[in-house]
């Protein structure tokens, strides 16, 4: 039997999962314009209330208050990169990030781990760094290496350069990582133009990223701030990971969650930008309910992955790659 | 399924705290399988099958049909999810899921070589820890990773 074309046909392209509407999406935005403007945020660096001083924003030099009108916000959006390649040591390990394709990395940081061979409880060991990054390496699944765990066998301040030597020399596939200042996520950088093969190259192909995590509610803390001025000079992808905790750390509601933690990615994307214009920048999110029963941070619990959806979703509005909490 | 682009959370335990390697193994299979639905039901000429479901009718199968044949791969297949049934999995030894991941664990790390960097690359690497040690005037050390 002959069955003809159809005259365009709408497919849905898979599976999808619709959380906020347009409508709800733009109050997010404007609660958080509005947030930012009249509240302002804390900015612990000096050099960053410098930036932010020298653009336009009004800053209380005694309370570190930094109130940014709309206008920055929305310019600073504007030219963040929508999309970008997380690159790897070779072609075949780059990972495309835009708009809503999915994937997945594992969790970091662990502060202890079940050991492989005796199951016993213990803290982790530069090997295990090690091993966590040859396992990720090999898994189809993880289409990029997030260090897993930290080095406790060495000296804490020196931790981030000992797993960065662990990861890199146990995995082709790009490395994100944590390096709590400015001046390690320097020396990330230094490693990085070792294995891409210089400065120039690693800037093509930038191999390694950096998370930072604002304390909420609303505070940019030092290490945060160097980590993303030092990230956008150094041409390396920031990812912004808020942690805020409904009914802790931020509203009991979901919604006023999520304009707390917008607040702080958006004050993040506007110093990147105002650092160096084009910085790539990433909308990322730790953020969940505290169970106040137990005060614990509830990571597989409903609201977290609601909270998560709606992060992905207001990361597309803003036309910015998302890592979210998968539980 | 909101479309994140990177869904981090594979391979720990208790609210973040805890690494371990079989969770990691079997948390790769079950983002395998979440892709696999993400990926949806394409609806086509060739999948509504409606050629295929005339001719079977009411009283044959589609087990030995060709289409199926070739596009049995398709289907979602777990390596440590055990689909078998409860007899022959005690057959095989009742194993858990969580130590069945642990040996493949093992034997991914037993077997698994990623690309080594260069010599000099290994060695830059290491002179920058060292210049940091020292910048920072900690203890130097070097455990095995």
């Amino acid at each position: 039997m002959r069955r003809n074309i159809h005259a365009g046909k709408l497919g849905s392209g898979g599976f999808s999962l619709n959380t906020l509407t347009d409508d709800e999406l733009y109050e997010i935005h404007l609660a958080t314009l509005e947030v930012l403007e009249k509240t302002g945020i804390f900015v612990e660096d000096e050099d960053a209330l410098e930036i932010f001083h020298a653009n336009g924003a009004k800053i209380d030099k005694k309370t570190k208050i930094v109130k940014l009108p709309p206008y920055i916000i929305e310019d600073t959006l504007r030219s963040a990169p929508p999309k970008f390649v997380m690159a790897g040591r070779r072609p075949e390990d780059d990972f495309v990030v835009e708009n809503n394709r999915v994937g997945f990395t594992n969790f970091g940081e662990g502060i202890q781990l079940n050991d492989l061979d005796t199951g016993e409880l213990r803290a982790p060991t530069k090997m295990d760094v090690g091993m966590s990054a040859k396992l990720g390496d090999f898994l189809s699944e993880i289409s990029v290496y997030n260090r897993a765990m930290g080095a406790h066998n060495v000296p804490a301040e020196v931790a981030p350069v000992h797993n960065a030597e662990a990861i890199f020399n146990n995995t082709t596939k790009h490395v994100m990582i944590g390096p709590f200042s400015g001046y390690l996520a320097r020396q990330i950088v230094k490693m990085a133009q070792v294995v891409a093969g210089g400065e120039q190259a690693l800037r093509e192909r930038p191999l390694v990223s950096f998370h930072t995590c604002p304390v909420s509610p609303l505070r940019l803390v030092q290490d945060t701030c160097e980590v993303i001025m030092e990230s956008a000079k150094a041409g390396m992808m920031v990812n912004i990971i808020t942690m805020a905790m409904a009914g802790a750390s931020s509203s009991i509601h979901l919604a006023g969650t999520l304009v707390d933690h917008n607040a702080e990615l958006l004050a993040s994307v506007a110093l990147s930008q105002l650092t160096v214009k084009g910085a790539p920048i990433m909308y990322g999110s730790s953020t969940t309910a505290m169970d106040l029963r137990f005060a614990t941070a509830t990571v597989g619990a409903p609201e977290c992955a609601m909270i998560n959806a709606a992060v992905a979703r207001l990361a597309r509005f803003n036309s910015l790659p998302s890592f979210v909490a998968g539980g | 399924m909101a479309g994140a682009n990177l869904i981090y959370g594979l391979g720990m335990m208790e609210m973040g705290v805890t690494f371990d390697y079989g969770q990691l193994v079997m948390d790769n299979e079950f983002a395998r399988m979440i892709n696999y639905c993400v990926n949806g039901i394409p609806v086509t000429d060739e999948t509504l099958s409606v050629d295929a479901i005339k001719e079977v009718g009411s009283f044959n199968d589609f087990v030995t049909r060709k289409e199926t044949f070739e596009h049995m791969r398709s289907i979602s297949h777990p390596k440590l999810i055990d689909r078998r049934v409860r007899e022959k999995w005690e057959a095989q030894g009742s194993t858990n899921i969580y130590d069945r991941s642990i040996e493949e664990a093992k034997h991914i790390l037993a077997r698994h070589t990623p690309p080594p960097l260069s010599d000099d690359a290994r060695a830059e690497l290491k002179a920058i820890v060292e210049e940091t040690e020292s910048h920072l005037g900690v203890e130097k050390t070097r455990p095995e990773f």
